[in-house]
């Protein structure tokens, strides 16, 4: 590390930044791009379907149908790119970069691997050092405005399938937040602190999973409201409303929304594997190590990931009305009364 | 980087209330909203930062766009007659306020023996123990309030409980 900033002309800690940088933004974005083929390859399996295996590698290299993003990549750069008339120009060009910011910026505060100590200097695995004072509120933030990539999409393409999804989806992101916001509330509460390394470090010996189970199950419900995936996906709800909020988006456009859906998938994923499994922590190791903390947290996030694919082909759509009841009727008394028992069991241990 | 939030805020806040459409002028009021948790994240405050943006951002303008949304006409209404009387009053209302807070800053004593300011910053926990210890009798009367206008909420909403 201190040769190659030296060689460079850098300080270590900038070199190291610059890295964390490039690695927080390419990271999910490719584990995204992975995830479309996993989710199609994944769909035919649990569908009993082949899926895509067609495209193949100068005609010759099939790959389990790997070649088949970079085909699609392909064609939403070359697709003519359309805005519908009396759509709100500005706002519907807009639209993908208020999508895609916040499920870009949405991994930075996630530590992804054990800190470690190189040169008399700390390293750490996440892009906001502990200590920063936002800690897990903001993950929450970046997720409160990720909200309004899809109202801004519907109203700016003056489509009413698009207005009924934007609308649908706003309702749904306000109603889920309180139940996951809550549910997260307890975790501080055990903890004593909000920061995500101190979240990890107190869940040396027990995963949160086992003591807040019915945190975990409310945080993990809500996480699908707010990536908007199936069993909540009511802002696309492709047999009701044609494609929800993102019907008149085509080419890159389209592609940059539909990636920034699976980059939210992979954060959930991370948040979830942070606050209830222990992130990068390995069973039965107490010092992992860097290489094996990351591989740790890695297998973890992708099993998740898996489980929101694995949920999305398995489980009906709620309908609308089902999903305000649960939101507002069970997840919020469940988060509340698991709130309220860990604080009473806080207060008996003094 | 205070003079870039501080623009964003002022740009947002100017936007929102010159813009004749409801909506953009609902979004204007977020760029101006990111602008203040951006002036309170420099003013070392994180928390109040997030709070602003998971609090005002995330659910109170989306509740407003909402209902925005739901009504027919997305267009700021046209008065019936122009009302001069308002205009100029208001034009003088901001004008003496802009002029007070100017005049505040200028004869604040902090601004005249500058301090090195309070580095460490806000946490939740901190936050937490100041709102308890400190200002338990704000914090209830507020919980009180809120108590209240849910109920007055609710009972508007349905006639027959």
């Amino acid at each position: 590390m201190d040769q190659l900033s030296a060689l460079l002309h850098m300080s270590p800690a900038t070199l190291w930044m610059a890295f964390k940088v490039v690695l927080v933004f390419a990271g999910p974005l490719t584990l995204a791009a992975l995830m479309t083929w996993v989710e199609r390859r994944g769909s035919a399996m649990i569908q009993d379907r082949i899926g895509p295996n067609r495209a193949a590698l100068f005609g010759k290299w099939r790959l389990m149908g790997l070649p088949q993003l970079a085909a699609d990549g392909i064609k939403a750069f070359m697709k003519e790119d359309l805005v519908p008339p009396h759509a709100h120009k500005f706002l519907f060009w807009l639209t993908p970069i208020l999508a895609f910011l916040p499920a870009a910026l949405g991994f930075a505060v996630i530590p992804f691997g054990q800190s470690f100590q190189s040169g008399g200097q700390t390293y750490h695995l996440s892009l906001l050092d502990p200590g920063n004072g936002m800690g897990m509120l903001y993950p929450l933030a970046i997720g409160a405005t990720a909200v309004y990539g899809v109202l801004v999409a519907a109203w700016s393409s003056n489509n009413k399938w698009a207005i009924l999804g934007g609308m649908r989806a706003s309702a749904q992101m306000v109603s889920y937040e309180l139940g996951m916001s809550l549910a997260v509330i307890s975790i501080f509460m055990t903890t004593g602190g909000y920061d995500p390394h101190q979240i990890i470090a107190a869940q040396h010996g027990m995963w949160n999973v086992g003591p807040q189970f019915v945190g975990f199950l409310v945080f993990f419900t809500c996480m699908f409201a707010e990536t908007n995936r199936l069993p909540f996906d009511f802002a696309e709800g492709e047999s009701e409303i044609v494609a929800g909020y993102f019907t008149e988006f085509g080419s890159m456009k389209f592609a940059l929304m539909y990636l920034s859906e699976f980059i939210h998938l992979v954060t959930a994923s991370a948040l979830i594997v942070t606050l209830y499994f222990g992130g990068w922590r390995v069973p039965f190791v107490a010092n992992p190590g860097v290489l094996l903390s990351v591989a740790a947290f890695l297998g973890k996030t992708l099993f998740f990931c898996w489980v929101f694919v694995w949920v999305r082909w398995t489980l009906p759509r709620f309908r609308y009305d089902q999903l305000m009841k649960m939101g507002w009727k069970v997840m919020l008394p469940l988060s509340l009364a698991n709130f309220l028992f860990h604080a009473f069991l806080m207060f008996r241990r003094g | 980087m205070f003079l870039i939030f501080a623009l964003i805020t002022l740009v947002g806040a100017l936007l929102m209330f010159r813009l004749k459409n409801l909506i953009t002028a609902g979004l204007s009021l977020v760029l101006c909203f990111i602008g203040i948790a951006g002036l309170f994240l420099l003013l070392g405050n994180p928390v109040a930062a997030a709070l602003q943006i998971i609090v005002y951002s995330g659910a109170i303008v989306v509740l407003v766009l909402f209902v925005i949304m739901l009504l027919a006409s997305h267009e700021e209404e046209k008065p019936e007659k122009p009302r001069g009387i308002q205009r100029w009053g208001s034009a003088v209302t901001v004008s003496a306020l802009g002029v007070g807070a100017i005049w505040i800053v200028k004869n604040s004593k902090i601004l005249a023996s500058p301090t090195t300011p309070n580095v460490d910053p806000m946490t939740l926990n901190r936050l937490g123990a100041s709102l308890f210890r400190e200002h338990l009798v704000g914090f209830e009367i507020a919980g009180l309030l809120l108590l209240a206008a849910m109920i007055a909420a609710v009972s508007l909403v349905k006639r027959e409980l």
